[in-house]
């Protein structure tokens, strides 16, 4: 049976709706000799900034019930070298390609994304927003705000100047840790994103009792993986009801039947991200687990499934 | 040097691999053999696997683990039941399966430019504790294989107590010399292992260039040995343990600060690729 599992994000063409999430995946050729990268849906890159970062120093993970911590610190080779050394091989795999990008403030974010929007094979840029102490643009609520993502009218802000700069897909990647995701999503299309990616990393904390400290050296960092999916089914189901532009679901999707899930709640595509730490092809998998939903519900068209949840 | 890269080798494996033996080695010790055509092949002394402990979400990661022996069609590994992960191996029976990703990581015997540690003539002094031990039993044996004399061969063990020196039968049937501590003094030297190891080196005649030190355990061991290795002009390798999440360089999650030319003076390696075993004089400890 033939069927259709193509989806539509912004202006990009995705042959199914598997793509692989950022800081998950390296810059994809890791994964090189476990599968053939082609077969994905797309692939969004780690997150680049303009200049290189060191990153956090070490410890840098710790695994939590069902789930892991990371303060990575976007340890990135910057703007330069990533379109030196990483792109060729990204361009060269023959799929839709998302660069991730991030900026401690608007200024910085429109210039890489003007930098990379004169390289070709990109077909998209995934604005993560939820870069930490960012230098408060104008229009910040209060000081309590600490990242773009956190406050609607800087997500307005900041996606409104990027917008200028790129006629590519623009995809809004927001954090979740806000009191209604619904509104930041609505931000971000306001502002001119084709697409919100839903969600990035929940703050959290792990502290060793003996020793009373932080097991991580940046003492917060993200949580990820399958004990937060029923959250961010929950803020995929929020945002579908009020947004027009399409969702890419995030959120520990381990096996097909998690990534229909967030197609179901309103997602027009997934990413996955921790997954590929426990089985480099993890994301295929899902692919293929996706695909046997299909057939033994017999559904022809993904589009039938997405957003298909009753209320 | 030739240094790796973050990403992957042609030559690593995901595969199903089964138990063909489990066996208790000491208190809360077991060695565990799994067959293997592919990761065993092309295991080197100091490289890693990483192996899926449950088929679920608890635990999530896979585990790291050093190979303590390889051959063609099997390799075993020797862990200490410390957690979840640890705690379901232990229970695997012959004939049970595992999903084991490998073989990752460099290996000892960075040094390719100076003959690695093929040369003939050298003294290979290595130094574990605790689980640093298995990867060295790998390596000692591997050199042996490789014509090396088991007389070049320096071997220095500590652990707390008598029990606990892993692997010590084995390393006697090696042939190599056995240098023994233990805190409790219940065998060998009563202290640090790197008691006897200053000691041997103050008193041999051999020129440091042709020593080699590789060392593997606790934190402040190696940090230690380092040291010694250092203050005697000797090259040292030391196989970092830090907590890992893929073992393949896409997370960059098992960062390790070494020294740099660049303007910071240090920057953030990758255990699982660039690593786990580093030049011990390029790693910042503290
Ligand atoms: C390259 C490498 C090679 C290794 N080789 C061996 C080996 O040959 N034999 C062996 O027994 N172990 C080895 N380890 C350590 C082994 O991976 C951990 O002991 C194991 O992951 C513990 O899993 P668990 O689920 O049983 O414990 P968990 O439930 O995850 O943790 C139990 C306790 O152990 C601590 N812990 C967990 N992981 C580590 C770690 N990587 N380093 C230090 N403390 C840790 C935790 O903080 C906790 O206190 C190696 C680690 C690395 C990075
Ligand atoms: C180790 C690690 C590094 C990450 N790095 C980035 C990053 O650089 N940029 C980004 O937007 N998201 C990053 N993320 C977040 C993921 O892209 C994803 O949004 C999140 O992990 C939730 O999905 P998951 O539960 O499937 O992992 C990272 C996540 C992990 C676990």
């Amino acid at each position: 049976m033939g069927l259709d599992l193509s989806t539509k994000i912004g202006k990009i063409k995705l042959k199914n709706p598997v793509l692989v999430a950022s800081g998950t995946f390296g810059h994809a050729k890791e994964f090189e000799n476990f599968f053939d990268l082609k077969k994905l849906g797309g692939i969004v890159t780690k997150t680049i900034t303009l200049k290189p970062r060191l990153g956090n120093p070490p410890q840098r993970i710790v695994e939590t019930p069902s789930g892991m911590l990371n303060a990575i610190g976007l340890q990135n080779p910057g703007v330069e070298k990533f379109i030196q050394e990483k792109l060729p091989y990204l361009k060269k795999i023959g799929i839709p390609v998302i660069v991730s990008v991030m900026a401690y403030n608007v200024e910085e974010f429109v210039e890489v994304v003007k930098i990379l929007d004169r390289e070709s094979g990109i077909d998209g840029f995934e604005m993560n927003l939820s870069c930490p102490n960012v230098s408060y643009g104008a229009k910040a609520q209060a000081s309590s705000v600490k990242m773009f993502a956190h406050d609607e009218r800087m997500i307005e802000e900041v996606v409104g100047a990027v917008r200028k700069a790129t006629s590519k897909t623009l995809v809004a990647k927001l954090g979740p840790d806000v009191s209604d995701i619904s509104k930041m999503a609505l931000a971000a299309e306001r502002a001119g994103a084709d697409v919100v990616a839903l969600i990035n990393t929940f703050m959290a904390m792990a502290i060793d009792i003996k020793t009373r400290k932080p097991v991580l050296a940046n003492k917060t960092g993200g949580l990820s993986g399958p004990c937060i999916r029923p959250i961010a089914i929950r803020m995929v189901w929020e945002a579908y009801k009020k947004v027009k532009i399409p969702i890419l679901g995030i959120g520990g999707i381990m096996t097909g039947n998690d990534a229909v899930e967030f197609l179901v709640a309103g997602a027009s595509a997934v990413q996955v991200g921790t997954a590929n730490f426990m089985n480099p092809s993890a994301s295929i998998d899902i692919l293929q687990g996706i695909q046997n939903f299909m057939n033994k519900e017999k559904i022809q068209d993904l589009n039938k499934i997405i957003g298909s949840v009753k209320n | 040097m030739k240094k790796l890269k973050p990403g992957l080798k042609p030559s690593m494996y995901k595969e199903i691999c089964k138990v063909l033996s489990q066996e208790k080695v000491a208190p809360g010790h077991f060695v565990l053999t799994l067959e293997s055509p592919k990761i065993s092949k092309n295991a080197k002394p100091g490289q890693f696997v990483q192996i899926l402990c449950a088929d679920s979400t608890e635990p999530l990661l896979p585990r790291p683990f050093s190979f303590l022996d390889a051959d063609s069609k099997k390799f075993s590994i020797l862990y200490h039941m410390v957690g979840k992960g640890t705690e379901i191996l232990s229970k695997l029976k012959k004939g049970d399966t595992l999903s084991v990703l490998g073989p990752c990581g460099n290996g000892f015997g960075l040094r390719i430019e100076d003959g690695g540690w093929r040369i003939g003539k050298r003294q290979y002094l290595m130094v574990g504790g605790g689980v640093g031990i298995p990867p060295l039993y790998h390596f000692s044996k591997q050199l042996i294989k490789n014509k090396i004399s088991n007389k070049n061969i320096y071997i220095f063990l500590g652990a707390r107590d008598k029990s606990l020196l892993l692997h010590e039968k084995e390393f006697k049937k090696l042939g190599v010399h056995l240098y023994l501590a233990t805190d409790d003094g219940s065998c060998g030297h009563k202290g640090f292992v790197t008691q006897p190891l200053e000691n041997f080196l103050s008193s041999i005649l051999h020129p440091p260039s042709s020593i080699r030190i590789y060392t593997c355990g606790p934190t402040p061991m190696m940090k230690a040995v380092s040291k010694i290795a250092q203050k005697f002009e000797v090259p040292c390798e030391v196989s970092v343990e830090v907590p890992m999440a893929c073992g393949f360089g896409a997370c960059l999650g098992c960062a390790v600060t070494v020294r740099d030319e660049g303007s910071t003076g240090h920057r953030h390696a990758i255990a699982c690729c660039e690593g786990p075993v580093f030049r011990g004089e390029s790693i910042v400890w503290d």
